[in-house]
């Protein structure tokens, strides 16, 4: 391989060199290698500089090597799958991966909005909250455009998504959460014992901090231990290993959320869903997160090449890469030491190591300057950096300063369940406190376990612990045995004699300033710290920042740390995009469509269709040459008063009711009286709620001594049986009633006009007498149609005309409807959608759902005398609720606009004439309108105050959406055959 | 949440519809003389309690039991479940 | 007398779906019967289906098989129970499930005809658990569902009963209305995994 390309490539590490990448940041075409992130591809490459800070704009680089990375964000690809705050590190390298920087105006190296760095003491916190008050008007037309234009990072994509994502349920004995050392070890352990074992790591490798270091493991280097791991992993079948996955969050019981990045790593998703988003059923989980390092706050500690040490062993172990050519160190801990001779072993050049510390007894590699009890104080290099100055005055060059501020346990996930986490002063860090989420046990370095003999072994004995507390006794074997590292650590947060600007958060720019102006000005809890400065805000949520933040605080209080707490961890433990989140439930996936059984008969007629609920139903079937939806409509209704339609009412709902009290039970939840209804005969019924107010109608048809069947609208169908089984188990246990439904197992069809008899005389069998003496009005029958089919007949009019329901098993309903239509023809027969019902009902004056509201009672909808007072049901003590029954109380009746020529609204409401449009004169209001073909005008629905004693009146119906008002009468709801005699003869 | 099903084991919560306190069960008599007030009770007034509590689910895309889950209402920690009918019928069997 | 005639539809007209590993099929040969118990009828019940089928009735969440008609008993809950068998008695225009049912057990339970208000699938293969995860939340793992389980749940918002009847073989059932939408639920798992 030619090594030119990547100056800053080393000998070793877990790249194949076999296969060159190319890829392009910023237009120019660079080289990198299987397993490479973009991170390392770029270092290899010596582009330190990767995008500008989000208020001043500074120039940064790289700063950590994994998902805690606040300042390489990238625009990951290009089009409609571009997508913006990419972290670098995170990125899989793969050949034709473009990627650009972000948040500059210009080029990268000359950002036009860098000047926002020279004015940077009027952009400190709290800027918005006291800039932007004055003046008032400006807000909206002057402040507000530039805040958006400047804010935020990156950009969307334009275009709609064009990958897929899907979800899925993953169930486990045991869920390991990391697969660094300590998962590795708890998974080896658990899945020995029998367990079913999930191992996830948000890495593309497993191995964590293994594959970082240069650790051995059994005797092995660790990165041959962690291969060895997988491979025995991998093999077994009650374990299953995820990759590329994150485990974001603890949910109840053992819930975990995962992402699994199926195809951000390819070029192409090939169709395939991009994400998965997984819903984890665990009885345990082992939390091993590990830990993540923290920086030091000095001055001008955010330019490109300043980094965290562990990074830089990450880069130079793992990747073989060196993110400089001559590399100081700054620590407080043990930690810097390793930095240096793992660098310096790889013939790196460290020139100086600096530890905050006095007495350490560590030896720095020959020709490293040792300096001890000192601290970096200032940095230099425009878009790099290029020296660093001590506290004891001298300068250092350095391309790239490894930082060391200790290492905090990922407690994050402990948290997810309100548990806080609790302070300790040996590790100077937060530990995982003890309410943890339900099942879960932490291990590791996320246990404030930091070195890795310990870790190896606290994690064999903790999944060994839960294995057996599972059941599963098949021996585990001893754990692996490893060195511990020296991980000694002198808390040391910032350095106090910087006069620069020193950065905490360096994705939000927050500073040591920022940090005790919050202080000064109030804001000291933690939670007001957050809020105040953004510290800890957006993608990285301060992984990297947090602790430092607070440890200011805790130091501008005088309070401990552990007084000063921290805020709160919430999911997702790293960002998941939206479309995840969505899975499949896009454009008409969203939900699932429900087709009444005529559907296909429909759509060849040309039916308009619309959605009521999830069910699709013809709205109108348009004739050639109509141009408006009146017009169909009007002639659908005219043609069935005159001769006869039909219309699919499969959705309404049906529930078979059977048993031996089925007779007693119906007269429990209806308002009226069942008891005595005959066998073969239909009733109407209402239902209220125990409340009192009216819940659903429809019809009951007895079919024989113990079986009724039982329709419900459309709408209630699921709420009424759900209702229905409360009463039955919960309220009367002891009947014998049993229920299931029947709406998908019928297709049912209104036939509905004058001619209706006539028409379905060809359809029914012989022998089937539909004579209104032997099928009267309210009939019902089991009969047989076209010559041997099953069929259930009822006498029930929605229309008020003469008409029936025929049902037969939902396998016929479409040919049924072609069947009616052939044998209607004689007759001029109309299909008819739900705006020709609705019309006929309104001029019925049924009520329907605008007028079953959830607010409305028996009483208001004029069926008060039906609410049996001989009997228990539901809702029939609370109807009687004075308030329910005030002489002042809404009825339903009927409205006509004076001028006839006026259409009316739904929803307006009725005001006295002559007086405003005020709540305190509303009077009631319009539930639902239709023009009547039937009688050549708009016609309303509605409640109005003491309606029963107000025909003739006039109000005026006021819609102030439209500012219309239109007189109105109060008329009869039924404004269509009152007397009933069309739907009797 | 996971609702441990009596019948059918450990089932997410998802599949079930959530109603209310499981006073609901103990509907009053509406023959008594002060039935206006005991079912005024029933009705509005409930208890909202800040840990225990015993709730009514239905697991309306299961086996369309009414489920009498005993939850606290902080920790979501599920202590007990029993169908709701088996509940019905002792007390109905204790009142009479 | 009428001289139209009615013609049979199936949900899905009998559609199936291949894939590497993965078989959607729609079963087209088989009745389903919802059977009720009566309040202290169990052990009438038992003793009826004894007689007529040789077993008695399942427990929730169990499957059990009858003698004849390939029956199989799907135990939904306390007192409810399916029984799906073949339709081959009923070929006859206007047969009806139920009153078959009535015949063989007399009136030892409330039974209702459900054959028309479900879609009856079949996903087999090496890979179909792989498809069913992604939308499935029971747990299919052999050692948890294995053959003669049945359990009533919901997948992408469709109630949904699963009956594992073989290894890697499992009938899924749901509602008639949606089954389009359910098929291509199935269909987009399989896509997704193959």
């Amino acid at each position: 391989m030619d090594n030119s390309s990547q100056p800053q490539r080393l000998t070793g590490g877990m790249v194949d060199r076999k296969q060159a990448l190319e890829f392009q940041f910023n237009g120019k075409s660079f080289t990198g290698h299987p397993g490479d992130t973009l991170a390392s591809a770029l270092l290899a490459n010596g582009q330190r500089l990767v995008g500008r800070s989000f208020k001043y704009h500074r120039p940064r680089g790289i700063f950590t090597s994994g998902s805690e990375e606040p300042n390489a964000l990238v625009q990951f690809r290009s089009g409609a799958s571009h997508e913006p705050n990419t972290r670098a590190t995170t990125t899989e390298l793969y050949d034709g991966l473009t990627a650009t920087s972000q948040n500059h105006r210009g080029s990268l190296n000359f950002d036009l909005m860098a000047v926002n760095d020279y004015i940077s003491p009027m952009l400190s916190a709290g800027f918005y909250y006291k800039t932007f008050m004055w003046p008032k008007a400006f807000w909206e037309k002057v402040y507000e455009p530039i805040i958006r234009n400047a804010a935020g990072l990156g950009r969307l994509a334009s275009e709609p998504d064009p990958d897929t994502y899907d979800k899925g349920f993953l169930h486990c004995d045991v869920l390991i959460i990391g697969g660094g050392p300590a998962g590795l070890s708890a998974a080896l352990t658990a899945a020995r014992s029998g367990a079913r074992v999930i191992l996830g790591d948000e890495d593309f490798e497993f191995g964590g901090r293994l594959l970082a270091e240069t650790y051995e493991v059994d005797g092995k280097l660790g990165s041959e231990w962690v291969a060895n791991a997988i491979t025995e992993l991998s093999a077994m079948d009650n374990v299953r290993i995820m990759r590329r996955t994150t485990i974001y969050g603890a949910y109840d019981h053992g819930i975990y959320g995962a992402l699994e990045r199926k195809t951000d790593h390819l070029a192409s998703s090939g169709g395939k869903p991009r994400q998965v988003l997984w819903r984890i059923y665990s009885k345990r989980a082992i939390l091993c997160a590990g830990s993540i390092e923290r920086s030091i706050a000095f001055g001008n500690n955010d330019r490109p090449g300043v980094m965290l040490a562990g990074a830089v062993r990450s880069y130079v172990n793992r990747w073989a890469v060196t993110p400089g050519k001559k590399v100081a160190v700054f620590t407080n801990n043990d930690d810097g030491w390793r930095t240096a001779k793992d660098l310096a072993d790889k013939g790196v050049d460290v020139t100086a190591i600096i530890d905050t510390r006095r007495d350490t007894s560590f030896e720095a590699p020959r020709d490293t300057k040792r300096v001890l009890g000192a601290h970096v104080v200032n940095t230099t290099g425009r878009l790099g950096l290029q020296s660093i100055t001590l506290s004891d005055g001298q300068t250092i060059l350095a391309d790239c300063l490894a930082v060391s501020g200790g290492w905090n346990p990922n407690v994050h996930l402990t948290c997810h369940q309100r548990g806080r986490p609790v302070w300790s002063d040996t590790l100077a860090a937060f530990t995982p406190g003890s309410e943890l989420p339900t099942g879960m046990i932490v291990a590791g370095a996320a246990n404030g376990t930091l070195t890795l003999g310990q870790t190896l072994r606290e994690a064999h004995e903790v999944a060994a612990t839960v294995a057996l507390d599972l059941g599963h006794i098949r021996s585990t074997g001893s754990p692996s045995t490893a060195d511990d590292e020296p991980s000694a650590i002198t808390a040391f947060w910032h350095v106090g004699e910087s006069r620069n600007r020193a950065w905490v958060d360096l994705q939000n720019d927050v500073t040591t300033k920022d940090v005790k102006q919050s202080h000064q000005e109030g804001f000291r809890s933690v939670e007001h710290l957050k809020r105040y400065t953004t510290l800890g805000m957006a993608t990285d949520q301060g992984k990297t920042a947090n602790l430092l933040g607070l440890a200011i605080m805790a130091e501008c209080t005088d309070q401990s740390i552990a007084d000063t707490g921290t805020t709160i961890f919430r999911p997702p433990y790293t960002p998941v995009p939206i479309g995840a989140l969505g899975g499949r439930a896009r454009g008409k996936d969203f939900r699932p469509t429900r087709l009444t059984p005529s559907h296909e008969w429909a759509k060849a007629q040309g039916a308009i269709f619309i959605e009521t609920g999830a069910w699709l139903r013809a709205q109108w079937f348009p004739k050639s040459g109509e141009t408006h939806w009146r017009q169909s409509v009007d002639r659908e209704v005219i043609q069935t008063r005159q001769s006869v339609g039909v219309c699919d009412v499969t959705t309404l709902g049906k529930i078979d009711v059977q048993g031996r009290d089925a007779a007693e039970f119906l007269n429990k939840i209806y308002a009226n009286a069942f008891g005595k209804l005959q066998v073969g005969r239909v009733r109407y019924g209402l239902m209220l709620r125990e409340d009192g107010i009216a819940m659903d109608d429809g019809t009951t048809a007895r079919m024989s001594e113990h079986h009724f069947v039982m329709t419900t609208t459309t709408a209630n169908a699921v709420p009424v049986f759900r209702h229905m089984e409360f009463c039955r188990q919960c309220l009367w246990p002891d009947l014998d009633v049993h229920l299931i439904s029947t709406t998908e197992q019928w297709a049912q069809f209104a036939i509905a006009g004058p001619n209706s008899r006539k028409l379905l005389e060809h359809v029914v069998d012989d022998g089937v007498d539909l004579s209104n003496e032997a099928f009267p009005f309210m009939g019902c029958a089991e009969i047989t149609v076209c010559g041997g089919v099953r069929a259930r007949l009822f006498r029930i009019s929605f229309s008020g005309e003469l008409a029936f329901e025929i049902a037969v098993p939902a396998r016929y309903g479409n040919s049924m409807m072609d069947v009616l239509m052939t044998a209607g023809k004689p007759y001029n027969v109309v299909p008819y959608g739900t705006e020709a019902l609705g019309v006929m009902r309104i001029e019925k004056g049924h009520a329907a759902g605008n007028e079953l509201s959830g607010q409305t009672t028996a009483r208001d909808l004029g069926m008060g005398r039906m609410v049996s007072k001989k009997k228990d049901s539901i809702g029939s003590t609370l109807s009687e609720r004075p308030e329910l029954n005030r002489d002042d109380g809404y009825t339903l009746v009927g409205f006509v606009p004076v001028d006839r020529s006026k259409k009316l609204t739904s929803g307006a409401h009725f005001v006295a004439k002559n007086v405003a449009p005020t709540t305190a004169n509303d009077q009631g209001y319009m539930t639902s309108v239709a023009f009547s073909p039937s009688l050549g005008h708009s016609i309303g629905l509605g409640f109005i105050e003491r309606g029963a004693d107000r025909t003739g009146d006039i109000v005026q119906a006021v819609n102030l959406l439209a500012n219309e008002a239109v007189d109105v009468e109060v008329v009869s709801p039924h404004f269509y055959d009152p007397q009933g005699g069309r739907l009797r003869d | 949440m996971i609702i441990n099903h009596p019948l059918l084991g450990p089932r997410d919560a998802a599949e079930f519809v959530y109603l209310g306190d499981a006073a609901l069960l103990n509907r009053p008599d509406w023959q008594a003389s002060d039935a206006a007030e005991q079912f005024y009770d029933y009705q509005y007034l409930r208890d909202n309690p800040a840990g225990d509590h015993r709730e009514l689910w239905y697991h309306e895309q299961g086996d369309r039991s009414w489920l009498i889950v005993a939850r606290n209402t902080l920790s979501h920690e599920i202590t007990k479940v029993e169908l709701a009918r088996d509940v019905a019928r002792a007390r109905k069997q204790a009142h009479g | 007398m009428t001289e139209l005639i009615l013609k049979s539809q199936l949900p899905l007209d009998g559609r199936s779906l291949n894939y590497p590993g993965i078989t959607i099929e729609e079963i087209t040969d088989q009745s389903l019967v919802s059977i009720a118990v009566p309040i202290d009828g169990a052990a009438e019940l038992n003793a009826a289906l004894q007689s007529a089928y040789g077993t008695e009735r399942p427990a929730v969440g169990k499957c059990t098989n009858g003698s004849m008609d390939n029956a199989i008993f799907l135990g939904l809950s306390q007192d409810q129970f399916f029984i799906m068998f073949d339709d081959a008695k009923l070929n006859d225009k206007g047969g009806d499930p139920a009153a078959l049912i009535r015949d063989s057990i007399g009136h030892a339970a409330y039974v209702v005809d459900q054959s028309d208000g479900w879609v009856m699938t079949r996903v087999s293969g090496d890979s179909c658990r792989a498809a069913l995860e992604r939308i499935c939340p029971i747990d299919l793992h052999p050692a948890m569902f294995s053959t003669g389980n049945v359990a009533r749940t919901v997948m992408e918002h469709l109630a949904t009963i699963i009956v594992c009847q073989a290894p890697d073989t499992y009938i899924l059932l749901s509602p008639r209305s949606s089954a389009n939408s359910f098929l291509h639920a199935l269909d987009t798992s399989a896509k997704n995994v193959a």
